[in-house]
């Protein structure tokens, strides 16, 4: 009978152990915490700050606010559409990916429309955010999305992507450090004058095909204007236009003189700006960010940040942006109220100029520019000219973008030529407007 | 002449060996060295020994991760888990084995399919029955849903270790007046220790480094295992290298002390078949 009475010591252990754990777990057991606004974020490098901006909150409120922080932002994504689904979303929370994933919580009835907050007061909220990002989580009426017009995200900070240079490099090849290139012709000449004195010209991390696209789409912008790009996605222009393959031509030119850092379409932005920080490339394309990032690889870096060296002069320049941080408040949360009060808190200029000196981000209020770091203010300097396709009216096919900037990489190793990609390009988009 | 044919042969013998170790314990050496490193350095200084060594990043990775709680959670988690699983396993291996019941094959094949089903696949219903069962964000539910996810392997592990057992020691147990569970316990499961050592080292380096499942179900940070220790080293576009590995240092440190206890179940289990029983 020893085995019996061995056996069931076990099962007893084992049974009291999950007892004792189901107990303990449970004790925690609420998604919702009765009494703080629980807000859900991928955003480590804030975490510090939300936290101490927390605890100032709770100080003059008496509202307890929770930051809980879930990372990676990819298993993020999958957390807030679990919680959706189990309708365990918290208070407060983030929704990372395209527009479309916004309006699909949107019209699932998770969201809150924060457009009567925002127009409180002769619009005094609004009028203290920049335009650009609040309309990056805005629906316009008769948007492709279907969902109700409104203003569904409040964002908490900024980004924008542009180039930036290093001053000493420059001199290194003879020029002028406070004059970068005005014009795409000029950056030519100077990746040229680079290379003949044997520096690294451009790096990027293009084996990110988000930054290839949204590099090229900009020098669209530029060379054909908005509408084309526009009429292109809806399908009433070509890819095999004229204007496109000019913009598929700048990659050959830039690859024809050499001006681009060894092995850029398999490379990471990580290692890009690696690249950049330890002076291996002259000229880097990145997001506002890498204020931070070249901070802690090289606190010394002597850079500047500088708009898109434009080819003509015909239409403007425009930059991707986005919001860095948004926040949407849960619809159906008994704090819903309380949510919106702090996060109208979080984005008045007093805590906006604290997360400056905390995250080095751009600020989504626009009276705190004033604030911020010398190379973060060159690219706060060009926030008006922000573009994202989470704001443009129609929204280009997976399958075009990926062999668009497929398409790009292959220019780049000189396996394509421009008009070659164009063509491809062209015929892809064809066949999805014919289904 | 003759030496030199030793030698050559030995060279030959051990080289490609030599050519594997250097290459899985070179991983661990940068891990190591570039925990000593700074911030600054670690983008700079390639060699493998820094200049001066920063031994205070496993401290700062300590408190900075809050290590601590996670490491008790972590320890909690992998002991019940795997335990879970042992014995679980085991049972139903036994059974899958030994015993006839209706839709036996059936049963076991789903087991199997189950296998196939990536993790990811399964994150929002598994989820939505946590959330009706009342065991999202308990550390129940975690173990639970983790010994489901250790199962499938084990049982066909064990089963396949099961089915070459001589029925011979089972009659002979029955003799001595054992039931079916008791020769579970006193014939099939010490004779199986080889085949378990493999599923206890298998499943407790995937309890250990598991992370994806617990974010998913866990929402409190008291809750959390070890590895969300490490993802606060990890912002999106900045991470702090030196104590992201001093962290990772810590964390494959209590998972290497099991391995090496353990290792030798590894080749007994690989083994197994041929001399079992």
């Amino acid at each position: 009978m020893g085995f019996k009475k061995r056996g069931a010591a076990i099962c007893l252990v084992v049974l009291l152990s999950f007892v004792l754990i189901g107990n303990w777990g449970c004790s925690f057991n609420k998604i919702a915490d009765s009494d703080s606004v629980v807000i859900w974020h991928w955003m480590t490098d804030r975490e510090d700050a939300f936290n101490t901006l927390a605890a100032k909150y709770e100080e003059l409120t008496n509202t307890k606010i929770k930051f809980e922080l879930f990372t990676p932002s990819d298993v993020y994504s999958q957390k807030i559409i679990a919680s959706a689904q189990g309708k365990t979303l918290p208070d407060v929370f983030g929704i990372l990916g395209k527009k479309r994933d916004a309006a699909s919580f949107v019209k699932a009835g998770h969201v809150l429309d924060l457009t009567s907050y925002m127009n409180e007061d002769n619009d005094k909220w609004r009028s203290m955010i920049f335009d650009k990002a609040l309309s990056l989580g805005e629906f316009k009426p008769g948007n492709v999305f279907g969902v109700s017009a409104g203003v569904y995200a409040v964002p908490i900070d900024l980004m924008n992507v542009q180039m930036v240079y290093n001053k000493s490099l420059l001199k290194k090849a003879g020029l002028d450090p406070n004059r970068p290139p005005q014009s795409w012709n000029q950056f030519i000449e100077y990746l040229k004058k680079l290379r003949a004195n044997d520096i690294g010209g451009f790096a990027s991390g293009w084996a990110e095909t988000w930054l290839i696209d949204s590099f090229a789409l900009n020098y669209a912008f530029n060379i054909m204007g908005e509408d084309k790009v526009m009429a292109t996605i809806k399908g009433d222009a070509s890819y095999n236009d004229a204007d496109w393959i000019k913009v598929f031509k700048l990659f050959e030119e830039i690859r024809d003189v050499d001006g681009l850092v060894s092995g850029v379409v398999t490379m990471d932005n990580k290692y890009a700006e690696q690249l950049f920080s330890n002076e291996k490339a002259a000229f880097a394309y990145n997001g506002s960010w890498c204020v931070n990032v070249y901070k802690g690889m090289n606190p010394d870096l002597d850079y500047c940040a500088m708009m898109l060296p434009a080819v003509t002069r015909k239409n403007p320049m425009v930059i991707w942006g986005s919001a860095g941080a948004a926040f949407y408040v849960n619809k159906n949360s008994p704090k819903a109220e309380k949510a919106v009060e702090f996060l109208k808190w979080l984005t008045e200029e007093d805590q906006q100029v604290f997360l400056i000196e905390e995250t080095v981000n751009l600020p989504s209020n626009k009276k705190s520019l004033t604030k911020i770091p010398k190379v973060l203010s060159q690219f706060a300097d060009d926030l008006n000219s922000i573009t994202h396709p989470n704001i443009w009216p129609y929204e280009e096919s997976p399958r075009v973008t990926e062999t668009f900037d497929k398409g790009i990489q292959s220019i780049i190793i000189g396996e394509k030529t421009a008009e070659e990609v164009a063509a491809e390009v062209a015929r892809v988009k064809e066949k999805i407007l014919a289904k | 002449m003759e030496k030199i044919k030793r030698i050559l042969s030995e060279i030959s013998i051990h080289f490609l060996p030599i050519i594997v170790a250097v290459s899985c314990i070179f991983p661990l050496l940068w891990m190591l060295s570039s925990a000593l490193k700074t911030q600054q350095t670690v983008f700079k200084d390639m060699s493998l020994m820094p200049k001066v060594a920063h031994w205070e990043n496993f401290i700062i990775a300590w408190g900075k991760g809050g290590f601590s709680m996670y490491f008790l959670n972590s320890v909690l988690y992998t002991v019940l888990v795997v335990v879970g699983i042992v014995l679980i396993s085991s049972l139903a291996a036994f059974a899958f084995s030994r015993l006839d019941f209706p839709f036996k094959d059936f049963i076991f094949y789903v087991f199997l399919a189950a296998m196939m089903i990536p993790l990811p696949g399964s994150f929002v219903p598994l989820y939505v029955l946590l959330v009706k069962l009342g065991l999202a964000n308990t550390r129940v539910g975690y173990c639970f849903s983790m010994i489901n996810v250790g199962l499938s392997l084990s049982i066909y592990l064990l089963k396949t270790f099961f089915d070459k057992l001589p029925r011979d020691l089972e009659d002979a147990a029955r003799i001595d007046g054992c039931g079916r569970i008791g020769i579970w316990w006193h014939v099939a499961f010490p004779l199986a220790r080889p085949a378990i050592g493999v599923v206890t080292i298998y499943n407790t380096l995937n309890v250990w480094n598991e992370y994806i499942l617990a974010l998913i179900i866990l929402q409190s940070k008291n809750l959390m295992p070890l590895q969300r220790g490490l993802m606060v080293f990890q912002g999106a576009h900045i991470t702090e290298y030196p104590l992201l590995m001093a962290g990772i240092t810590i964390t494959i440190i209590p998972i290497l002390i099991v391995y090496l206890f353990l290792q030798k179940f590894i080749i007994k289990g690989l083994t197994a078949g041929a001399v079992v029983g």
